[in-house]
C-alpha cells in the first residue's frame, strides 16, 4: 500500500527531470543560436581577437588585432577609410562595411563545428577560425603624401583613383582622429565642431564650383550645342532675370573660344553654355553621368544632391553651368568625373577592397563600368582643355616637369564663409594612371591651395605607380 | 579478502580513479596539493570501509556522491582557483564528518526519539539567522562566524525531515484513517505536523528565501503523502502555500523582480536581468556538445560558482553533459527511494523518502530556475555548487541514506529484488 506511494514519488521525479531535460534542449539547442546571436552577448567581443586584418595593396598592414586590441598603424591618416571598431561606439569605414568578413565565424549552435573545435583543443591546436583578411587597393606611399598635405589644412578631403579601373589609391579627410584611441575620443569627437568623424572624401557634399565646368563643357560638346570652335563674349558680367553672373575680381576676359573660356574659367561663358544646353538636356546628361545616383561604392558614400527640376529657372541653370546653385557633390564624385575624361568617356565604378582572403578561399573585386556619359571624342576634347588649364590657365600651380597634367580649378562660394578651394586632375594626359580630387574648405581660390596639393600628390603617385 | 569486499570498494574506487583523471584536467595550481588529494581519497575509502556489510547495502550511492562532488570541484576550479582551494577544504570537512559519524549512523533509529530536538534546533537556527543573518540580494540566508559563513537552511532541511518522519510514523495511521471532515481528529494529529509547513512559511516571510521555502514545502508534502496517502492534505497545504507565495509576490519587491526577470531576462540586460541573461548566453554557447572543459566563458555570470554552476556546466559540457548530470541526480533519488522501499518499518521508510525528496526537489528547483523553467531562487545545486554548508549537509544526507541501506531488513532476511522501484535507472556513473 505505502510502497505504491513511493513508486508514485519516483515516477514524479522521473517526470520532473524529463521536463528539465526538455527545457534544457530547448534553451541550449533549439533557441540557443537565437539567444547567442543577441547583441548583448559578451562572447561576440571575445571573437574580436581573431578578427581579420586590413591590408594595403602591397600587403602593408592597415589594421590588426594585438592581444585583443585593434591596432591601426596608420592612425589618423586612414582613420576614415579603414575606420574603427569599438565595443561601445560601433564600427566605421572598412571595419564597418566588411565587418562580417573580418569577424571570425561563430560556431555557436553548430554541433559539428563544436565537435571539431573540441577535437582540435584535445590535440592542442587552436581550432578558432580567424576572420578573413581584407585587402585594399590603397597605396601606402601615395596615402602618406596625401595625408601629410591634407593634414596641413584645417578641413578638407582628397582622393586618388586609378582612372582606368576606379581603384582607390589613397583617401584622406581632415580633421581626423586617432582610431587607436576611439573609445576615449569618441564622446568628444561626436560633438566636436568640424565633424572629425565624417569621411569628407566620400560623404562630404560641396558645391563643385568651376570644376563642374568639365561636365558642362562635355555635355555641350556631346550634345552638339557647342563645338571647339564656338566663341563667347564675356564682358565680366551677365544679367539674367534678376540675377547677375560675375567673373572673379572684376575680370573682363572679352572674346574667348571654348578652350580659352575653360582655361580662364569664365563663369559668364559657362552660364551662357548652360542656358544653351537647356533644362531638358541638362537633366538628360545628369542621368547619363549618374549624378545623384548611387556610386555603388564598397564604403558608405553620400549621393550627389541635384536640384529639383521644378526649381531650375534660367537664373539657376546659368549658375549650375559653373557648379553653383543647389548642386552638391562629393570629392569622390569629382575624382570620378576626372576619371571619366581620362578614361575615354567611361566612368569606372570606384572600389577600394580588392580581395577578401580567408584561409585558402579568396574572393576578388575588379574594374567595372559605372556609366558612359560621353563619347571618347568628347572626352579627348575636354582633356585638351584640361591640359590647357594647367599649361596656361588657372591651374598652372599643378604643373609638373616632364609630365602633361590635365586639371581644373574650382572656387566654390558657399554661405559659410570663404570659398572652398577645389582641384581635380589626372596625369599623364596621354596615358592617364592617376586621377586626383582635392578640396580644402574655406581656403579661397582652387589655384592657390588645392592645386599645389594636387601637384605634390600627383608627383608621388606617378612615381609610385611607375615602380 | 573476499569477492564481497572487492565489490564493496569497486564503485567508490572507480569514482576515485575517474576523479583523479578528471581533476588532472583542471587548471594548474587549482587542485591539490597532492597530499590533500591523497587524504581525501583515503577518507573516502575509509568511509566505505567503515560501513557495516549487511543487508542490501547500496555501494553505488557514495560513489555517486564522490563523483558528482568531483565534477563540482572540477567546475569550481575552472571558475575560481581561490574557491577551489576552499571547496577542497570543505570536502575534507565533509568526509571527516561522515567518517566520524559512520559508527553511530547505524543507530539512526535513535533520531526518532530525538524528534523534538530537531524542532528546537531548527527554531534556534532560525532565531540566530533572524538576529545575526547577513542580508544578501534581499534574502537573509547567511550567518557569519569570523571568516566562515554558514547557511543554516541546509541543516534545517535535514532537521525538518528527521522530525516529520518521526512524527508521521507515529501518527500516520490515525491521520490516514481520519475522515477529512472530522475536524477534531485532523486538528489533533495534524497540529504538530504543521511545524514543517510553518517552517516553510517562516523561511518565506522572515528569511525571504522563496527557494528554500518551496523546497521544504515540497519535501513536507512528499513525506505527508507517502505516510498518509491523503491527497486532500497535500493539495490543501500546497494551496495555502501558493496563496502565501502570491502574497509574497505582492509584498516583496525582490520576488517581483525575479518574476519579471524570469518572464523576460533580456528586458533589463545590464540591471536586474544581468545574471539571468548571462546564464542564457552561457547555456546557448554550449549547444548540444558544449564548448569543452575550460573552452567556454561562463565567467561572465555573477555568482557562477554557487547559483549558476549548472549554467557553467551546461556551457562547457553541453545539453548532453547536462543530461548526464541530471541522470546522476536521478540515480541518487531513485536509489534512495529504493532504499526507502526496502525499509522494514514506517519510520525509516519515511526518513529515506524525505531525504530523497529534499535532494530531488533541490536539484529540480535550482536547475529549473537556471534554465528558466520558473523564476530563479538562490539555492545550491547539491555537490556541484561551491559552498561548505551545502556540501556538508548533502554528504551527511548520503551517509545517512547509505547507513540505512546497510540495515538488515526487519521482516525479510533474504534480499529480494523489488519490482516497482529497483530498475537501476541510470545508475552507473
Amino acid at each position: 500500500m505505502k510502497n505504491k506511494s513511493i513508486a508514485q514519488l519516483g515516477t514524479l521525479f522521473v517526470i520532473l527531470f524529463a521536463i528539465l531535460f526538455a527545457r534544457q534542449i530547448y534553451v541550449q539547442v533549439l533557441a540557443g543560436p537565437a539567444i547567442a546571436a543577441r547583441g548583448q552577448n559578451p562572447r561576440h567581443a571575445l571573437l574580436d581577437q581573431y578578427r581579420g586584418r586590413i591590408l594595403a595593396g602591397d600587403g602593408t598592414v592597415l589594421a590588426l588585432t594585438v592581444k585583443n586590441k585593434r591596432v591601426y598603424p596608420f592612425g589618423a591618416s586612414l582613420a576614415h577609410t579603414v575606420g574603427y571598431t569599438s565595443q561601445r561606439y560601433g564600427t566605421a569605414g572598412i571595419e564597418d562595411s566588411y565587418d562580417s568578413a573580418l569577424t571570425p565565424p561563430d560556431t555557436t549552435g553548430d554541433p559539428i563545428a563544436q565537435l571539431f573545435e573540441i577535437a582540435a583543443a584535445v590535440t592542442g591546436k587552436s581550432a578558432q577560425p580567424r576572420g578573413a583578411d581584407v585587402i585594399t587597393t590603397l597605396n601606402p606611399s601615395i596615402q602618406a603624401e596625401l595625408s601629410v598635405r591634407m593634414q596641413a589644412e584645417l578641413r578638407g578631403a582628397g582622393i586618388v583613383l586609378d582612372p582606368r579601373t576606379g581603384a582607390v589609391l589613397a583617401m584622406s579627410s581632415v580633421p581626423s582622429f586617432d582610431p587607436n584611441e576611439i573609445d576615449a575620443l569618441f564622446p568628444a569627437l561626436s560633438i566636436a565642431s568640424g565633424s572629425p568623424l565624417l569621411n569628407r572624401a566620400t560623404s562630404g557634399l560641396y558645391a563643385p564650383g568651376s570644376t563642374f565646368k568639365i561636365v558642362t563643357a562635355a555635355d555641350g560638346l556631346e550634345s552638339g550645342i557647342i563645338n571647339m570652335q564656338s566663341t563667347f563674349e564675356d564682358p565680366g558680367y551677365f544679367v539674367i532675370g534678376n540675377y547677375t553672373v560675375h567673373d572673379d575680381e572684376g575680370e573682363v576676359p572679352g572674346f574667348l573660344d571654348l578652350t580659352g573660356a575653360f582655361a580662364r574659367s569664365s563663369n559668364v561663358d559657362f552660364a551662357q553654355i548652360a542656358l544653351k544646353i537647356g533644362v531638358a538636356t541638362w537633366y538628360e546628361y545628369v542621368a547619363k553621368w549618374g549624378l545623384g545616383e548611387s556610386l555603388d561604392f564598397q564604403l558608405s558614400a553620400e549621393r550627389d544632391r541635384i536640384p529639383r527640376r521644378d526649381d531650375v529657372f534660367p537664373g539657376v541653370l546659368a549658375q549650375l553651368g559653373f557648379g553653383q546653385a543647389s548642386l552638391l557633390v562629393s570629392p569622390l564624385r569629382m575624382a570620378l568625373v576626372a576619371s571619366t575624361i581620362a578614361n575615354r568617356g567611361i566612368t569606372p565604378r570606384p572600389y577600394i577592397v580588392r580581395q577578401i582572403k580567408r584561409d585558402g578561399a579568396r574572393s576578388s573585386f575588379g574594374a567595372a563600368t559605372l556609366a558612359q556619359p560621353i563619347s571618347p571624342e568628347t572626352a579627348q576634347n575636354v582633356k585638351k582643355m584640361m591640359v590647357a588649364v594647367v599649361q596656361a590657365g588657372t591651374g598652372t600651380a599643378a604643373a609638373l616637369p616632364g609630365v602633361t597634367v590635365a586639371g581644373k580649378t574650382g572656387t566654390a562660394t558657399n554661405p559659410a564663409g570663404k570659398s572652398h578651394s577645389w582641384f581635380v586632375c589626372f596625369a599623364p594626359a596621354q596615358a592617364p594612371r592617376v586621377a586626383v580630387a582635392i578640396i580644402v574648405e574655406n581656403a579661397g581660390y582652387g589655384a592657390a591651395v588645392a592645386a599645389p596639393i594636387a601637384r605634390n600628390v600627383l608627383r608621388v603617385a606617378l612615381q609610385a605607380v611607375r615602380d | 579478502m573476499s569477492v564481497a569486499l572487492l565489490y564493496r570498494f569497486l564503485p567508490s574506487s572507480a569514482a576515485l580513479v575517474i576523479a583523479w583523471f578528471l581533476l588532472s584536467l583542471a587548471p594548474p595550481r587549482t587542485i591539490g596539493p597532492p597530499w590533500l588529494l591523497m587524504v581525501l581519497a583515503a577518507l573516502a575509502l575509509l568511509w566505505v570501509g567503515l560501513q557495516p556489510a549487511r543487508g542490501r547495502r547500496d555501494d553505488i550511492l557514495p560513489a555517486l556522491a564522490i563523483f558528482i562532488s568531483t565534477l563540482g570541484l572540477l567546475m569550481v576550479a575552472r571558475l575560481s582557483p581561490e574557491l577551489a582551494r576552499k571547496q577542497q577544504l570543505w570536502l575534507l570537512v565533509s568526509l571527516l564528518l561522515v567518517v566520524a559519524v559512520s559508527p553511530v549512523l547505524g543507530r539512526f533509529r535513535t533520531l526518532a526519539s530525538l524528534k523534538y530536538l530537531w524542532v528546537l534546533g531548527s527554531i534556534v537556527m532560525f532565531a540566530l539567522l533572524a538576529i545575526f543573518g547577513q542580508e544578501v540580494n534581499g534574502a537573509k540566508l547567511w550567518i557569519r562566524i569570523g571568516t566562515i559563513q554558514y547557511e543554516p537552511v541546509e541543516l534545517i532541511k535535514l532537521f525538518i525531515v528527521f522530525f516529520l518522519a518521526a512524527y508521521l510514523a507515529e501518527t500516520a495511521d490515525v491521520i490516514a484513517h481520519a475522515k477529512p471532515w472530522s475536524l477534531r481528529a485532523n486538528l489533533k494529529y495534524l497540529g504538530p505536523l504543521f511545524i514543517g509547513w510553518g517552517a516553510s512559511m517562516a523561511i518565506l516571510v522572515f528569511e525571504r528565501d522563496l527557494g528554500m521555502a518551496t523546497l521544504l514545502l515540497a519535501t513536507f508534502s512528499a513525506i505527508l503523502y507517502v505516510a498518509t496517502r491523503r491527497a486532500d492534505l497535500v493539495i490543501g497545504s500546497l494551496a495555502v502555500f501558493a496563496a502565501a507565495a502570491a502574497w509574497a509576490v505582492h509584498h516583496f519587491s525582490y520576488v517581483q523582480t525575479r518574476i519579471a526577470v524570469w518572464h523576460n531576462p533580456f528586458a533589463d540586460p545590464l540591471g536586474a536581468g544581468f545574471q539571468a541573461s548571462q546564464g542564457y548566453y552561457s547555456l546557448a554557447a554550449g549547444g548540444l556538445f558544449g564548448t569543452g572543459y575550460r573552452l567556454g566563458h561562463p565567467g561572465f555570470i555573477p555568482d557562477v560558482a554557487t547559483d549558476y554552476v549548472y549554467a557553467a556546466w551546461g556551457e562547457e559540457f553541453g545539453a548532453l553533459g547536462a543530461l548526464l548530470l541530471l541522470l546522476l541526480y536521478l540515480a541518487i533519488v531513485w536509489r534512495t527511494l529504493v532504499i526507502a522501499r526496502n525499509q522494514p518499518d514506517l519510520y525509516t521508510r519515511l526518513l529515506a523518502v524525505g531525504l530523497a525528496a529534499t535532494l530531488g526537489f533541490q536539484v529540480f528547483i535550482i536547475v529549473g530556475g537556471v534554465i528558466g523553467l520558473f523564476p530563479l531562487t538562490g539555492i545550491t545545486l547539491p555537490f556541484m555548487s561551491y559552498g561548505g554548508s551545502s556540501l556538508v549537509a548533502n554528504f551527511l544526507l548520503i551517509a545517512l541514506v547509505w547507513a540505512m541501506s546497510a540495515q538488515k531488513s526487519g521482516h525479510d532476511e533474504t534480499p529480494r529484488r523489488d519490482t516497482s522501484l529497483s530498475m537501476e535507472h541510470g545508475s552507473n556513473p
